[in-house]
């Protein structure tokens, strides 16, 4: 099986509205496609979908995803994103090679600032 | 605004992180990129790093990803889904949706992956199959 690339990637949104503001108001993302159940958002190289579960018969589910959205700086845009009422999950974590900084999305889905530092070998 | 550049990668939580390497490495035929260490590893689908986080050892609750949450395009989701369950794979039904097909499955660990392909142009007139 040959892969060539992630067409999409989801996330199950109860409330498309409150996520179209989020996604595209407080990240900034691109929208690509809008309807009533279903959105679209360009994520740099990657389509996130965001869909409403009930739409397709689907039980809702959070995704753990941990969706890493590249960063200039990350303590900056933390600071915007808690400016615009974004709670994060604890303090920025420094691995040594990258900053991370975990938050969810309206719904509970994660998502999280990530900037790596490290020269890549 | 934040200045989101790109997607680094998306964290698919395994309990067991050498079962699943073998599955994104051998059976999904992903390519497994450098940056891994031994808990967690990283895998390429072409335009985005899926990192295989073991939850145990990351200190994290385990929750699986939902239902098709990652759709890997294939040229031909009949013929994908015929080589994933000759390879022990079960996938759900294909279905069409008049733009696109696809079927589900689920890793090892019970996250949702699906096959997918679209064949009807964007709404700009492009077409999927001329992406970069």
């Amino acid at each position: 099986m040959q892969v060539e690339r992630a067409a999409f990637v989801s996330f199950l949104n109860q409330a498309i509205a409150r996520a179209k503001v989020f996604y595209a108001e407080t990240l900034g993302l691109e929208v690509e496609t809008e309807g009533d159940t279903d959105m679209e958002f360009r994520a740099g190289q990657v389509t996130l979908d965001v869909f409403h579960p009930a739409s397709v018969g689907q039980p809702f589910a959070l995704s753990p995803a941990g969706l890493a959205l590249r960063v200039p700086d990350v303590a900056a845009g933390r600071l915007e994103l808690e400016s615009k009422g974004v709670e994060f999950d604890g303090e920025t974590v420094d691995t040594g090679v990258c900053h991370m900084a975990f938050f969810r999305d309206p719904d509970g889905n994660s998502l999280m600032l990530h900037r790596r530092y490290a020269r890549q070998d | 605004m934040i200045g989101a550049q790109r997607v680094d990668f998306i964290a698919v939580p395994t309990r067991n992180h050498l079962r699943a390497a073998e599955f994104y490495g051998n059976v999904l035929g992903l390519e497994r990129n450098p940056n891994s260490m031994e808990d967690w590893i990283e895998f390429e689908t072409g335009n985005v790093t899926l990192a295989l986080v073991n939850t145990d050892t990351h200190g994290r609750e385990f929750n699986p990803l939902p239902r098709g949450s990652v759709a890997l395009r294939v040229a031909d989701v009949e013929a994908a889904k015929a080589k994933l369950e000759a390879a022990g794979v079960e996938v759900g039904d294909m279905w069409d949706s008049g733009m696109c097909n696809g079927a589900s499955f689920v890793d090892p660990d019970g996250n949702g992956i699906m096959i997918h392909h679209r064949y009807a142009p964007y709404p700009d007139g492009s077409q999927p199959d001329e992406e970069g």
